[in-house]
């Protein structure tokens, strides 16, 4: 019998893309119980409300997070449409979800990229940045701008998706496809990817479920979590959604979701590219919302589910703005998960939740 | 075995024009929209301050006394919000990023708002206008003050009058 | 259909009570979340089920009163409960993973409680717009008494005069507190 060792890993580590910090306890080389531990990159970013008013805050929600900033804008965009209720065009609400399903597909081609980093496979990793920077480009054309957008405000967007912007946007998903299809290739087929995924990081489907996991996460342990399927926005408007689920519940199986999940995006994309009605793109919204009113609204991120909460005062300035983000859900499934796993496996076991620190801390 | 289409892949790339450029020699496609940095337009700029309202960043300074408009582009986030409320369309957002600098400044631009002709009329007028007043006696003055205030409702009108009471008390000892 | 959400108010006490109805009824907990207002705490508990989300409430939650944890139910809240203690300073005892204050590794406790300038300026200032309105209201009422009544002696109108300037600010208040001056002071030559 061996001793237990306790082994600090993180802020700071070679393979962790965020400062996650983590106590491993060791016997040999098998974890007996990981601790997680955050707040090292807390910006109180939800005290801000207090200084920008709810037509500023757009700006603020929209850095919680680099990869999923479209998605924060438009989930907050939407809180303060609830909170004021007002309704906006249907063009908007298309080219919402349109510019929100793109950035899931670059979300998830990155972090395809960092997972074949973690298992060592440096060549799948810069075909998939490589790929990625295709869908950049689209968003650079279309928003102005490669991470950050300011494309939503509250009561719809700031630029129109022109017809040659359609068709360009078309045009570089559909080239995507074939050397995607190469990618997909490698990530499932391949020995020796599977050697180092399949059976790792087990969680079934009823300890996935009591853990509230959210997102591709508790999908690949076939627990349906997606907020998509609702119908809020131009997501009602689609003919046949249904969320992609698996029911291995290992690493291999989180990537598997995540692979299908892009392919999923570009026929949303282009669907709602085939169905998109003309009209305006955006309404003024003017005034404060009513004092004391309130309005929670959820919005599938790439990583999954993310809260939202806006309280007002009945001025400009909102009394508190919330996000819960997805990771901050996912911390309690990724010790489970961590949990009897190889020391080796860990940064594949972390990285497979996709964690966002910084969308957590905020 | 998916490694040897992506193998392929790579191998092709071997031989193939690089993805990435060589970039301070070589720049980069601009497309139309990219968020570059703000322009302003100092012919149509009126000095009105929205853009100062509406910066989230607060790194937009309109300066009306001094006539400039300043801007601290190392805090500008290039959202764009300014341009979407300028009244005038006197900011524009240009493709080109701006350069790269040793140390932090502020740039500023002097704005020269043209004043609209009707209104530079009434000054003239108003400045002839103005010496003849001290000519009124007090009680002319009195007289047209009570005119004034005759229609406005009492608790208000008693207070203008103690204004002006105080003010004629006021003038009285200056003389 | 679109998500359907609720807000209902409850107390701290039952707090327990629904977190065992919903385990048992197989809802998921999205999230706690805490608001500072000006009589304590305000936490509001998010569960949801298929496409309903139910926001309970808790009003007026203080540093002295205790918070039962939800976590040993719904592991997954451990991660607000800390940052609820860490940022708010919510007194929730029994949390699965305690980390007893340092799960946020903070250069202040309990930022989010800090009640800044800016926001101390704009409730003051919506504080006076409302004591501006009262005060109308008040002379509003005590003018259709002056009416009927005799006219109030000096003392008295001075008296009403400072109430009424007492939340402007000082410069405008010195202004007017001359002109009222000078208004008496006629006044009291008049009635000689």
């Amino acid at each position: 019998m061996a001793k237990s060792t306790i082994i600090p890993f993180g802020p700071q580590h070679p393979v962790l893309p965020e400062p996650l910090h983590l106590d491993l306890v060791v016997d040999d080389e098998r974890v007996v119980e990981a601790v997680p531990q955050i707040g090292f990159i807390h910006r109180g970013l939800e005290k801000l409300t207090e200084t920008r008013d709810y037509n500023q805050f757009i700006y603020v929600a929209e850095r919680i997070c680099g990869i999923c900033a479209f998605g924060h804008s438009m989930g907050y965009a939407e809180t303060i449409e609830k909170l004021m209720e007002v309704q906006i065009p249907e063009r908007a609400e298309y080219i919402r979800v349109i510019l929100h399903e793109l950035s899931r597909v670059h979300s998830h081609i990155l972090w395809m990229g960092l997972a074949a980093d973690a298992f060592g496979y440096e060549s799948l990793f810069m075909h998939c940045w490589r790929l990625r920077e295709r869908v950049l480009d689209v968003f650079e054309m279309t928003t102005g701008g490669r991470v950050i957008f300011s494309d939503v405000c509250v009561g719809g967007v700031n630029r129109d998706l022109t017809p040659e912007m359609q068709k360009k946007m078309l045009d570089v998903l559909n080239g995507l496809k074939d050397e995607y299809a190469t990618l997909c290739n490698a990530f499932l087929n391949d020995s020796s990817v599977k050697s180092r995924l399949v059976g790792v990081g087990y969680i079934s489907q009823e300890s996935a479920f009591a853990q509230g996991m959210v997102g591709p996460f508790a999908r690949a342990s076939n627990v349906n979590n997606d907020v998509r399927c609702y119908g809020n926005g131009a997501y009602g408007k689609l003919s046949d959604f249904q969320p992609i689920l698996d029911t291995d519940g290992d690493c291999y199986a989180r990537v598997k979701v995540r692979a299908l999940e892009v392919l999923q995006s570009i026929d949303i994309i282009e669907e709602l590219l085939r169905t998109i009605p003309d009209g305006e793109i955006a309404i003024k919204v003017k005034g404060s919302p009513k004092p004391g009113a309130q309005a929670s609204n959820t919005l599938e991120q790439p990583r999954g589910e993310c809260y939202y909460y806006a309280k007002s005062n009945g001025t400009k300035y909102l009394e508190r703005m919330r996000m819960r983000t997805p990771t901050s859900m996912n911390l309690a499934g990724m010790t489970t998960a961590l949990a009897g796993c190889e020391l080796a496996d860990v940064n594949m076991i972390v990285l497979t939740i996709d964690p966002c620190i910084s969308c957590t801390e905020r | 075995m998916g490694s040897f289409k992506l193998g392929g892949m790579t191998l092709k790339s071997l031989f193939s024009k690089p993805e990435t450029i060589m970039y301070p020699v070589q720049e980069r496609y601009k497309p139309e929209g990219l968020k570059g940095h703000i322009a302003i337009d100092v012919e149509t700029c009126i000095l009105c301050g929205i853009c100062q309202k509406t910066c989230p960043t607060g790194s937009i300074v309109v300066d009306k006394a001094g006539e400039e408009w300043r801007i601290d582009r190392f805090s500008c986030v290039q959202c764009g919000a300014c341009w979407r409320a300028c009244p005038k369309d006197s900011l524009t957002m240009e493709n080109t990023y701006t350069t790269p600098s040793t140390s932090k400044f502020i740039d500023t631009f002097e704005v020269h708002p043209k004043k609209p002709e009707r209104k530079a009329a009434a000054e003239t007028s108003e400045a002839a206008a103005a010496p003849k007043k001290p000519v009124m006696s007090i009680e002319e003055q009195r007289a047209a003050m009570e005119a004034k205030i005759a229609n406005m409702d009492p608790e208000k009108a008693a207070k203008v009058r103690a204004n002006f009471e105080a003010k004629i008390a006021k003038l009285q000892a200056s003389e | 259909m679109p998500l359907q959400t609720k807000f209902i108010d409850y107390t701290i006490d039952d707090i327990t009570r629904v977190k065992e109805e919903k385990l048992a009824d197989g809802w998921r907990a999205v999230q706690i979340l805490c608001t500072n207002c000006d009589d304590g705490l305000e936490i509001v508990y998010t569960y949801t089920k298929g496409d309903v989300m139910e926001n309970y409430i808790v009003h007026g939650v203080t540093k002295d009163d205790v918070i039962p944890s939800i976590s040993d139910a719904f592991i997954g809240m451990f991660v607000f409960e800390n940052e609820a203690h860490d940022l708010f300073g919510a007194n929730i005892q029994g949390i699965a993973i305690d980390f007893g204050g340092k799960f946020y590794d903070l250069a202040m406790p309990e930022p989010m409680t800090v009640i800044s300038a800016e926001k101390q300026a704009a409730k003051e200032k919506a504080a006076k717009v409302a004591a501006a309105k009262a005060a109308a209201e008040a002379k509003r009422a005590a003018a259709t008494d002056a009416a009927k009544d005799e006219k109030p002696s000096i003392e008295e109108q001075r008296a009403a005069f400072e109430a009424k300037i007492a939340n402007l600010d000082p410069e405008k208040a010195a202004k007017m507190r001359a002109a009222f001056e000078a208004k008496l002071a006629k006044l009291a030559k008049e009635g000689e």
